[in-house]
């Protein structure tokens, strides 16, 4: 052992080893996890959390739930994924986690969530959000919001009345978009595919049919075409642009619409003012359809390593969270709409314009299937929708191969 | 309070880790200085297990300390003979030296590489998960699963063996510019001037910043329309037609050069790193080979060649090794440039396209296989490497 | 004064001015994201990206600085970070110093095979290690406390570590701890008063890279830690970022906060990045 270790020892031993051991015998940190302790994670955004918590406070002033204890914890998305799934595998995991629909497939798949059946009466809820947390006939979460939905935005500065449809919209991008000078007329994230599937669906197609992509379509090849005619030969929309450049673009007065979801919407509204305008995403004139955003929300989900005795605590705290009166606080406080369906007939709520739109434009909307599948989906079509979109590939060649790839990464998957 | 009290628990922690190296300094002390002691093997064998089996039956550790000890006793059974015969407490200071590191990088990774090892034979996935949660038992398949990071690709199109010679050629450019800006800077630095601890710490400001908002930020700058670079390409081929005129111009970075863009930015991250190495290697050599070189009359160039490069060498080789080791594996750049957008898999490497596979799909088995084939690639190189160094050693 | 003296001044003014503007290009080169991120952190709506180009921007203001001081634990993570950065970086230099003089001057079995050994522990994708890592500091019961913390950064170091201090040993000659070793000292004597002082460059270098690893690591603080008091300001600050909408103003003022203590330990650091070997006497 080197002198410095010995050294270091030493003072250790005479210095704080008497101190250490006095302190020792009165701390240490319990492990929190009882019996009347609820353990939540969850992947909000920051501006959120002030809202879940005072939520848990005022369950834990009811008379009733004045022992319980609630222990928040924030993930980013994939570390929450990683997170339970590790937590899961080893005994420890949360008793419920608040998040969107897309990894419930995967927790439902894997057994790390049960299914809440029968712990809420399903009728409650608005019809697509319970069906997009619906796989194999039983109902995986408890919608805590309805949404995450895309809708589209514009500056009111350039743009007096929302188009409504793309004729209108294109009118406005040749017209007054030029005389404003604007960079570009709209902007929208192009290489996600999640930003693609409502002008898929405008064109007649849906990436999923039950299990099965179905992404090899017409429908497929004529949005693909459309985005290209946007970028390269219209030039209404930047031809490179991700999620921070269209948000930038847009809260800098360089394009006058934008196609964002719900969640963006206070954001937009605190930086606008009473120049931010929202519509819905306009009629697809080619078609004479309507383009329909994915819809989902955001869930409670419940571990399968819950305690029966703990259920009971867990339930109350999710219907709490769902009372009409918390979840039209909650629309008045983020913005998010009531997954309850008592609450989205409250005056609160049909009554200003924000939500009155982002309430038909869900009901334009489709909900997300849930089931694992779409990852491959995801993946394959963000593939190779920036490779046609770049002009690396044929618009033929593009989707035959998305096609092809998801069904063999599915094949990979299940096998 | 709280403040004092994280004071407290961190020294406490300190105090843990001194009394564990203490123990492991004492165990081995005692089989190499006693090995020849008559009460040798009665000590060892009942001392040791039966204070391990307390200890870790105290910690809470285990239930049973009968297990443990049993456990413990046979492996005392075998360490005790093994450092009796073979050892013989030779080169015992060099082991007492060595034994903490070794235990501690034992303790971190030696558990989960076995693990990625039974997980590669294994098949774990979403449909199996539960029932290894549950029974703790996985089918084996053998070599199915290596079969398959050969066979099959890990993305959508772009094959195993492509992405091995794009990694290679991603981590010559990049370890060879490092190499070659750290040292360009390092050589500057080293002269009699002004400001040089100043000029040191704005260069470090890559390697000192978080990674993951000075990769982003860089992202910015390579923007087609907005990037600081595009723009300036744009005016310089507007200034001097005849750079336009040889092809000099905007580009498509992220969508057209996306393994390019991920180079540059990685290099820029790189480039201190092997500065602060260099320039501490440099103070290894002592000035009076420089002074006898002047007297020769030996030119700046000569010097270098002869002097400077020779002998900055050792510690120059464990840099550019683990420099290798870790461009190989980088990750955080690839994934936060390109992550998001799509048809960029012609700028994934091994590992992001391993990251890729492994979120996505949640074929854990698969990318345990896939990790464990990166993992031997890279060891064969680099035992080769350090092979072909020694020899080069040898030569001098 | 003659004119040959002169000459020479003038040369070599000019090739210091030379350096001079090759070192500050270089700087600039380092600096400029360092602003960029500094206007985001002043930039007013949450904006990474600006189509701008200006580095001050429009009505900027210091409100995410507030803001993040104010509304987030921030400093508590900041602090949190330092105590145990400074801590490991002290035990990873210690352990890492002792275990390299073995390497360099010591003849033993499984020599090369350690070194080899030190630098696979390098190879394998740390992302892989998520599910283990967490299965193990379950069992042990390290879930969020330090202690698992403390021992995987200053464990992580060492290959790092140990190489660069062996390669630098290496140089030194053996001649003057023999020097030593005559006149009565043990071997460890020799060690720490003849090597230990004359590598303060590479110990140096050594704590820099550890103190750099542990103040910027994610993986392991993310897999141990889970509550907010007990954040680095890794995970403090990352909690910022969402699925879609990031705080990044808050996000890049933090980020400029986190980086002064790396750059004070940098500059600190100058005095004794200049061996006892080459002191006063470095040519160019």
């Amino acid at each position: 052992m080197g002198l410095n270790l010995k050294n270091l020892i030493k003072g250790a031993a005479l210095g704080l080893f008497p101190a250490l051991l006095f302190l020792t015998s009165c701390s240490r940190p319990k492990s929190p996890l009882d019996a009347s302790t609820i353990i939540v994670w969850e992947q909000e955004d920051a501006q959120v959390a002030p809202y879940i918590d005072s939520v848990f406070s005022a369950f834990k002033r009811l008379p009733e739930s004045k022992d319980i204890r609630i222990i928040r914890t924030h993930y980013q998305t994939e570390d929450l994924r990683q997170q339970f799934q590790a937590a899961s595998l080893a005994g420890v995991a949360p008793d419920l986690i608040m998040c969107p629909s897309d990894t419930a497939g995967l927790f439902a798949v894997s057994g790390f969530i049960r299914p809440v059946d029968g712990l809420i009466d399903a009728s409650k809820y608005n019809k697509a959000v319970l069906q997009a947390i619906t796989l194999d006939g039983h109902i995986w979460g408890v919608p805590v919001s309805n949404g995450n939905h895309l809708m589209m935005f514009f500056n009111k500065k350039y743009v007096k009345t929302a188009p409504k449809n793309t004729d209108e919209l294109f009118k406005f991008c040749a017209n007054e978009a030029k005389a404003y000078k604007l960079d570009f007329c709209m902007a929208f994230d192009m290489g996600e595919p999640f930003w693609l599937m409502p002008w898929l669906a405008a064109f007649g197609g849906w990436p999923i049919d039950n299990k099965t992509p179905t992404l090899d379509t017409p429908a497929m090849r004529s949005a693909i075409n459309f985005y290209l005619d946007l970028k390269f030969n219209k030039k209404y929309a930047p031809p490179e642009c991700d999620y921070n450049c269209m948000d930038s673009l847009f809260k800098e007065g360089k394009t006058a619409f934008i196609i964002n979801g719900d969640w963006s919407i206070s954001g937009y509204q605190q930086h606008f003012k009473r120049d931010f305008g929202l519509a819905l995403i306009p009629k697809l004139s080619q078609t004479g359809l309507w383009p329909a955003p994915m819809v989902s929300g955001k869930y409670f989900m419940v571990s399968s390593g819950v305690k029966p005795e703990k259920l009971e605590m867990i339930k109350r705290l999710m219907d709490f969270y769902t009372t009409s009166d918390n979840q039209i606080r909650q629309f008045k406080e983020l913005q998010r709409l009531p997954a309850l369906a008592e609450a989205s007939k409250a005056p609160e709520i049909t009554g200003t314009e924000v939500s009155r739109v982002s309430m038909d434009q869900i009901s334009k909307g489709r909900p997300m299937s849930m089931a694992t599948e779409m990852r491959a989906i995801w993946d394959s079509a963000r593939n190779y929708l920036g490779l046609a979109t770049s002009r690396k590939l044929s618009v033929e060649d593009a989707t035959r191969k998305m096609q092809q790839n998801a069904d063999l990464k599915i094949s990979e998957m299940n096998r | 309070m709280e403040i004092l009290y994280s004071v407290y628990e961190v020294l406490w922690f300190v105090f843990i880790v001194i009394a564990g190296i203490a123990l492991i300094e004492g165990y081995f002390y005692y089989h190499f200085q006693f090995y020849d002691r008559r009460w040798f093997f009665p000590a060892a064998l009942l001392g040791f297990p039966l204070a391990g089996a307390a200890g870790c039956f105290a910690m809470g550790l285990v239930t049973e300390p009968v297990r443990i000890f049993l456990w413990l006793l046979g492996s005392e059974g075998l360490i005790a003979p093994f450092f009796r015969h073979i050892v013989k407490g030779r080169s015992k200071l060099a082991y007492l030296l060595l034994a903490p590191a070794f235990i501690g990088l034992a303790l971190l990774l030696v558990y989960p590489f076995v693990f990625e090892v039974y997980l590669s034979f294994s098949d774990l996935k979403l449909t199996t998960i539960m029932q290894w949660k549950n029974t703790g038992y996985l089918p084996f398949v053998g070599l199915r699963q290596y079969i398959d990071v050969f066979t099959t690709s890990p993305l959508s199109e772009v094959t195993f063996w492509a992405l091995l010679g794009r990694t290679l050629w991603w981590t010559f450019i990049n370890v060879f510019f490092h190499v070659a800006g750290g040292f360009t800077l390092a050589l500057l630095l080293n002269n009699h001037i002004r400001f040089k601890g100043f000029y040191r710490t704005l260069l470090v400001i890559p390697w000192a910043m978080p990674q993951v908002v000075a990769v982003l930020a860089m992202r910015g700058e390579f923007h087609a329309q907005y990037g600081f670079i595009n723009i300036m390409l744009g005016k310089l081929a507007a200034a001097y037609p005849f750079l336009a005129g040889l092809g000099l111009g905007p580009v498509q970075w992220l969508s057209n050069y996306p393994l390019t863009t991920c180079t540059l930015i990685n290099i820029w991250l790189g480039i201190p790193f092997m500065m602060v190495v260099i320039l501490g290697g440099l103070q290894s050599i002592s000035s009076s080979y420089y002074d006898a070189a002047d007297i020769d009359g030996a030119s700046y160039l000569q010097k270098l060649r002869f002097i400077t490069i020779p002998l900055i060498r050792p510690v120059m080789m464990p840099a550019v090794t683990l420099g290798t080791v870790w461009t190989f594996n980088n990750i955080n750049v690839i994934y936060l440039v390109t992550g998001q957008s799509g048809g960029t898999e012609r700028a994934d490497i091994l590992v992001s396209a391993l990251y890729k596979a492994a979120f996505t799909y949640n074929r854990y088995s698969y990318s345990a296989a896939f990790a464990i084939v990166i993992f031997a690639i890279l060891f064969f190189v680099s035992v080769f490497y350090l092979k072909s160094f020694d020899a080069a050693k040898e030569e001098r | 004064m003659n004119k040959e003296a002169a000459a020479y001044r003038r040369k070599k003014f000019l090739k210091y001015l030379l350096i001079h503007a090759a070192i500050i290009s270089f700087v600039v080169i380092c600096v400029y994201p360092l602003l960029r991120i500094l206007s985001v952190s002043i930039r007013p709506g949450d904006k990474l990206f600006s189509t701008d180009l200006a580095l001050l921007p429009k009505g900027a203001d210091f409100a995410a600085y507030v803001r993040l001081l104010k509304e987030t634990l921030f400093l508590r993570w900041l602090w949190n970070s330092l105590l145990i950065t400074v801590t490991t970086s002290f035990i990873g230099v210690s352990l890492a110093s002792t275990a390299a003089y073995a390497f360099s001057r010591f003849k033993f079995g499984g020599k090369k095979g350690g070194l080899i050994l030190l630098l696979s522990t390098q190879m394998i994708p740390a992302g892989m290690l998520i599910l283990p890592l967490f299965l193990m500091i379950m069992k042990l019961g390290l879930m969020n406390t330090y202690l698992g913390i403390i021992i995987a950064y200053s464990v992580s170091s060492l290959p790092f570590s140990i190489w660069i201090l062996k390669g630098y040993y290496d140089t030194i000659p053996r001649s003057l701890e023999e020097a030593a070793l005559v006149d009565g000292t043990s071997q460890l004597g020799a060690f720490y008063r003849v090597i230990l002082p004359l590598s303060t460059p590479a110990l140096s270098i050594a704590f820099l890279f550890n103190f750099t690893t542990a103040w910027n690591e994610y993986l392991v603080a993310r897999v141990v830690l889970f509550s907010s008091k007990q954040y680095t300001w890794t995970l403090g600050l990352f909690e910022l970022q969402g699925q879609y909408i990031t705080q990044w103003g808050m996000f890049a003022a933090g980020s400029m906060l986190v980086t002064i203590p790396v750059l004070a330990v940098f500059l600190y650091s100058s005095k004794w990045l200049i061996s006892g070997l080459t002191l006063g006497s470095v040519k160019g």
